[in-house]
């Protein structure tokens, strides 16, 4: 691992334990009362998600132009991310919509394309195990269709009717709301680079594995 | 087969209609764009939220830690398999 890994990684933890007084002190939302505070790890989570999603993509993109194996490596690195930030944001979500909106999921047009975006990436991820040889181009192919997905499911909630919040809650949050929700998204954003850059190295490390048997081999 | 066929069909409609029911009685709360902080919680908040703030606080820890047990586990058996390998390559006096 890079030198900067484990002072990262002790700086996250330190994060993670200061996020929650933050959260804590916040003041509660006028409608929503306590549930809101859901949305102090679901909307990081989220952007972590797409995040991963514009990862992989460009990766993919990448790795078909040039074939470069660390490419597909990163793509699948941040394959696996779009999964977990995704299943995060997933099921935040609903918790967080069952008392704000009486139900746990609408089948509008922010929370159907988030679903996809994520089931495009387990497509990814089950592709890229059991696929076989060439899988990584037809995995890569089907990482662009997840980054194309991004800006839908951003600005779905500005042009569809739904009951979403729109992305204009964001930049109008007054600083008590505002200063726990960027605290909690640089924490989630440090946590995503040090979960890519554990996954790279696993990566790696198969990839000189694999380099090992074919010499043997040899 | 023909009765389980008609069972499933009946079974279909029927959660169909139900949730078309239970969407009527319902209609949706207006799309917000702003949050208005405010002092005081609700009364009527403050029981219903708390089991569904601590699921999706609890979801978060918990998914986030598997995952770095799982890529740390994973890691440590490709590592094990590599020392191993390059040991084996030493005694076979390959470089």
């Amino acid at each position: 691992m890079p030198k900067w890994f484990t002072p990262a990684a002790v700086t996250c933890g330190l994060m993670f334990a200061v996020a929650p007084i933050l959260i804590a002190a916040a003041p509660y939302e006028s409608t929503m009362g306590l549930v809101q505070k859901i949305f102090y790890v679901h909307l990081p989570s989220a952007w972590m998600f797409l995040l991963a999603a514009i990862t992989c993509g460009i990766a993919s993109v990448r790795f078909l132009r040039r074939n470069d194996p660390r490419q597909d490596r990163l793509a699948w690195a941040a394959a696996e991310l779009i999964v977990l930030f995704g299943a995060l944001t997933l099921v935040t979500g609903p918790l967080w919509a069952r008392k704000a909106w009486g139900t746990w999921w609408q089948w509008d047009v922010r929370l159907t394309s988030s679903l996809m975006g994520w089931m495009v990436a387990v497509a990814y991820l089950l592709l890229r195990k059991y696929g076989g040889p060439g899988s990584d181009k037809l995995a890569a192919g089907l990482a662009l269709f997840g980054m194309a997905n991004v800006p839908f499911v951003y600005i779905s909630v500005n042009y569809w009717r739904t009951i979403h919040p729109t992305t204009n809650v964001v930049p109008t949050l007054p600083t008590s709301f505002g200063v726990p929700l960027w605290f909690s998204a640089a924490t989630f954003l440090l946590l995503f680079v040090l979960l890519l850059r554990m996954r790279m190295r696993l990566e790696d490390q198969r990839a000189t594995l694999d380099t090992l048997y074919l010499s043997m081999d040899g | 087969m023909n009765l389980f066929r008609a069972f499933l069909v009946l079974l279909v409609v029927g959660a169909a209609s139900f949730d078309a029911t239970v969407q009527a009685q319902q209609p949706p709360p207006k799309q917000q764009d702003e949050f208005v902080p405010i002092d005081e919680l609700p009364a009527q908040d403050q029981l219903p939220a708390a089991p569904l703030l601590v699921a999706a606080y609890s979801f978060i820890v918990l998914a986030l830690f598997a995952y770095v047990l799982s890529v740390a586990r994973r890691l440590g058996g490709v590592q094990r398999e590599l020392e191993r390998l390059e040991s084996e390559m030493k005694r076979s006096g390959r470089t």
